[in-house]
């Protein structure tokens, strides 16, 4: 919600900066942005009757003189004879109806009407309408406005389900379905509650006799219904989180003032139905107790006065709620006015005593597996639940956000495969993952958690010169676990890659396993790595593809190596992701060791050219041919 | 000259993998606050409107329980949790005061861009105790969030809402760059969720926070796209050995 900071300083006597208004509003816990003379109001969905120039100056009270008074019509209003029929009244138990003729329609606004069009950078739409919208804004009372002479019937409000089109004078036609509260004249829907007016009823810049509606709706029963019709309604979003109900005589005598301001009023009356008085909420003051919740020690002086200042009434050690306050109902939330009024922050801070800094977390299965996993060059993934993979046990999700994938998954080895085939799309060549998940299943109406491990591996069994040229298979993850963990049964299965869209021979094995049938045992694995303490700096990824070169050397004089290993594994170029020996051979007779090097290349911003890796290629050769006793195999 | 050594094998680092960022950082504030004195208790992701709403005092008419912000699944009977309350409330139910529980792990929410995820994972705690108050809660969260970043670090509470906890707030930090960055939501726990957990609310009272862990990892790791976290990259994954 905008709100302009003229606005609301011109009725604060201090005259505060919008900096100084600004720290208030945050003090008071309303989040805002400022652009300009502009506040962006972002409001928590309990103040509702902050949506509003009043609403945010009766808050803005606890630290500023605040003039809250307008003028308004003081005289008295002849009663309307009005045909209407409230058939839901547990929905709106209030409801008002003023209506005014006019003479003739001013042409020209006076100048806080102007203002509030420009400042909000607002257009305009025609004179009654554009008054309401003002109320709204002034007091946080949406009010509607027919067209008194398109009303030829009875105006009937009701909930119920209908399923009607419904033209609203936004000119967008909705087909209203389901449940839904409205005004109808003749069965002919005309005012979707709270949420939108219909063009058949609306007023025009021709209008000279309004009706205007002023009413109290429950939240609940507007709640949703500008979401579903996709329809951006200012009225919604206040009545879903809450209107004043005791405001009505004060909004419409308001409105009089406003018309009265800007034409000759012919005739008026008004008439309002109250189906359900609500009484005030008064709660005891007990002192003590807020001092305990928030910690502080204030005196009985001190909390009437915060409690005063935000237009609470104390008398005869009970707390009076506003009206407008349908938040507050407990000493808890009274403890919450009264914190936002010293500040969060000049709350000063009281050690807690259950601290004892003794215990840790203990080992479990599911960490020694972990790792395990990652000790032999596992990676941990996590995937969404979300799966298209219907079966007869998977959980129907009613409302998915893909309607591809409607269904949880019930296990974890295909979201595995699924990550496995996007890494060999980005060429890595050696793939191990694995994670650890719940799994649910729905079965003869019951819903059932399993605890699972899920593995797949493929391609190299490691990048180092002994294991570069292994590949993973079901022997090689057979004898992983056979070695460190207890003999359980880890069914390794080797996948077929038909699924996965992929040109790559390699085997695919893996496994998945319920992780309460480990056993115990487990935990006597004693684990090498552990994650780094410090929390790495992310560097960026490109999706560009990779480009790889090998570069292979004859050793004769064995002192050179060192300095050969040195040069190329600190060699540092942008281009070059990772570079490691794949290859190492001493051959005792010929008395020459023979290394190799692969070198990744990769750029972040674009795909890398021959040119690009030559270039990079070219220098290492270049330097490393001026090594003693090193050369190059097939270069000249 | 030449030595035995220079023909020895290159020597081979053990190629190990990686921890998830997501659960290390889960594991590293879990043993923050087990330190602090808090048990750990897990629950189910997928829970009753009765756990996840009702008696965390959500009402029927607020936003959270509408079809575009929670998933609903077999015809609404349950629904994947929003966050992990439900599972204290379960904790509150089975024991009794003085307690002090934590819970992590994935919760979920109808959302998808780059700052949002349709899940992420949130740890949360909760204090209950007799006269436990405002300004112990500050005590608390300044511990936690001086461990998680810096000692140095400034940190400011603001008003909030959150219908489990009355007066409710929430934690920013001040960045480096000068700017404020909400780090976590806290306050004291509604009398009202006490009462519907069958715990004296004249007798005891409770504090309770929540973090995204995702929003902390993000933090630490000086990460800008929440998507990072699962795309199962492996040129991502391999960052954080």
């Amino acid at each position: 919600m905008k709100i302009s900071y003229s606005h609301l300083v011109n009725q604060i006597k201090e005259n505060p900066s919008i900096d100084m208004i600004s720290e208030s509003l945050f003090q008071l816990g309303h989040e805002h942005e400022v652009d300009g003379d502009i506040l962006n109001m972002e409001l928590t969905p309990n103040r509702g009757d902050c949506l509003s120039i009043n609403g945010l100056l009766r808050d803005l009270s606890a630290f500023y003189t605040v003039n809250l008074k307008k003028k308004i019509y003081s005289e008295k209003i002849n009663k309307l004879e009005l045909d209407f029929e409230n058939l839901s009244q547990n929905t709106c138990p209030k409801i008002s109806f003023l209506k005014i003729e006019i003479d003739n329609i001013s042409s020209e606004y006076k100048q806080y009407l102007d203002d509030y069009f420009i400042k909000l950078n607002l257009n305009k739409n025609n004179f009654f309408t554009d008054i309401s919208n003002y109320l709204s804004y002034e007091t946080g009372q949406p009010t509607h406005c027919y067209d008194a002479n398109k009303i030829n019937g009875k105006l009937v409000l009701q909930e119920m389900e209908i399923n009607q089109e419904f033209h609203t004078l936004l000119d967008k036609k909705i087909t209203l379905t389901g449940k839904n509260s409205f005004f109808s004249i003749n069965d002919e829907v005309v005012n979707l509650a709270g949420v939108v007016g219909g063009k058949s009823t609306a007023c025009t810049s021709e209008t000279k006799t309004v009706l205007v509606e002023c009413a109290f709706f429950e939240p609940e029963a507007i709640m949703g219904k500008s979401l579903k019709y996709n329809i951006q309604s200012e009225a919604s979003h206040k009545f879903e989180r809450f209107v004043d109900p005791e405001k009505h005589d004060y909004v419409i005598r308001r409105f009089i003032n406003i018309v009265s301001e800007h034409a000759n009023i012919k005739d008026m009356s008004f008439v309002s139905y109250d189906y359900k008085k609500k009484q005030a909420i008064k709660i005891p003051l007990n002192l003590n107790r807020i001092n305990q919740i928030l910690g502080i020690d204030i005196t009985e002086d001190q909390y009437v006065d915060y409690l005063s200042k935000l237009g609470f009434i104390i008398k005869e050690k009970h707390i009076y709620v506003p009206s407008y306050r349908n938040d507050i109902s407990s000493q808890n939330d009274l403890s919450e006015e009264v914190a936002r009024v010293i500040g969060y922050n000049n709350i000063s801070k009281y050690k807690l005593p259950l601290i004892r800094g003794e215990a840790s977390i203990k080992d479990s299965i599911e960490n020694k597996l972990r790792f395990f996993l990652i000790d032999h060059g596992f990676y941990e993934v996590i995937n969404f639940p979300f799966s298209n993979e219907k079966s007869i046990d998977s959980i129907k999700i009613d409302n998915p956000l893909d309607s591809n994938k409607e269904h949880m998954r019930t296990n974890l080895i295909n979201s595995l495969l699924e990550n496995l085939a996007f890494n060999e799309r980005r060429q890595k060549d050696s793939i191990k993952l694995f994670e650890i998940s719940d799994v649910y299943t729905f079965k003869n109406d019951k819903i059932r958690k399993k605890r699972n491990l899920a593995i797949v591996a493929s391609g190299r069994v490691g990048h180092n010169h002994i294991d570069f040229s292994k590949k993973i298979n079901k022997k090689y993850l057979i004898n992983l676990f056979k070695d460190a963990l207890p003999t359980e049964d880890f069914a390794i299965k080797i996948f077929n890659r038909e699924d996965l869209n992929s040109k790559i021979k390699n085997e695919i094995v893996g496994c998945e396993l319920d992780i309460e049938n480990f056993s115990t045992e487990v935990l006597n694995y004693k684990e090498e790595a552990r994650p780094p303490r410090v929390f790495k700096r992310f560097s960026q990824i490109s999706d560009l593809p990779c480009s790889t070169r090998d570069l292979s050397f004859s050793i004769k004089d064995f002192s050179s190596r060192k300095n050969l290993e040195k040069y190329i594994l600190e060699y540092e170029n942008e281009l070059i992701k990772e570079k490691f020996i794949f290859d190492y051979f001493f051959n005792e007779k010929s008395a020459e060791i023979k290394i190799g090097f692969r070198f990744i290349f990769q750029s972040l911003n674009s795909t890398i050219t021959e040119k690009q890796v030559n270039n990079v290629m070219n220098d290492i050769i270049r330097h490393t041919e001026k090594i003693k006793g090193v050369t190059i195999p097939g270069l000249n | 000259m030449s030595s035995n050594k220079d023909i020895l094998p290159p020597e081979i680092t053990k190629d190990t993998g990686a921890v998830h960022p997501i659960n290390h950082m889960k594991d590293s504030i879990m043993s923050l606050l087990v330190s602090f004195g808090f048990e750990i208790i897990d629950g189910p992701e997928i829970e009753t409107e009765e756990f996840n709403f009702d008696m965390l005092n959500i009402k029927k008419t607020h936003p959270a329980r509408q079809m575009h912000d929670t998933f609903y699944v077999e015809n609404k009977s349950n629904l994947l949790r929003t966050h992990t309350s439900p599972v204290q409330i379960r904790g509150m139910l089975e024991k009794s005061p003085p307690l002090a529980f934590i819970s992590g792990g994935k919760v979920y929410r109808k959302d998808d861009d780059a700052t949002h995820l349709p899940m992420f994972h949130q740890i949360e705690g909760i204090l209950v105790d007799e006269n436990v108050s405002f300004a112990q809660l500050k005590d608390l969260i300044y511990k936690i969030v001086h461990s998680l970043f810096d000692e140095g670090i400034q940190l400011r509470f603001r008003p909030s809402y959150f219908p489990f906890t009355e007066p409710s707030a929430e934690v920013d930090i001040l960045s480096s760059e000068g700017k404020w960055i909400e780090v976590l939501g806290c306050g004291l726990v509604n009398p009202t969720v006490l009462e519907n957990c069958n715990i004296d609310s004249n007798k005891f009272s409770g504090l309770a926070f929540g973090l995204g862990i995702e929003r902390i990892a993000m933090l630490k790791h000086n990460m800008n796209d929440i998507r990072e976290f699962y795309k199962s990259n492996l040129d991502f994954l391999g960052q954080f050995k």
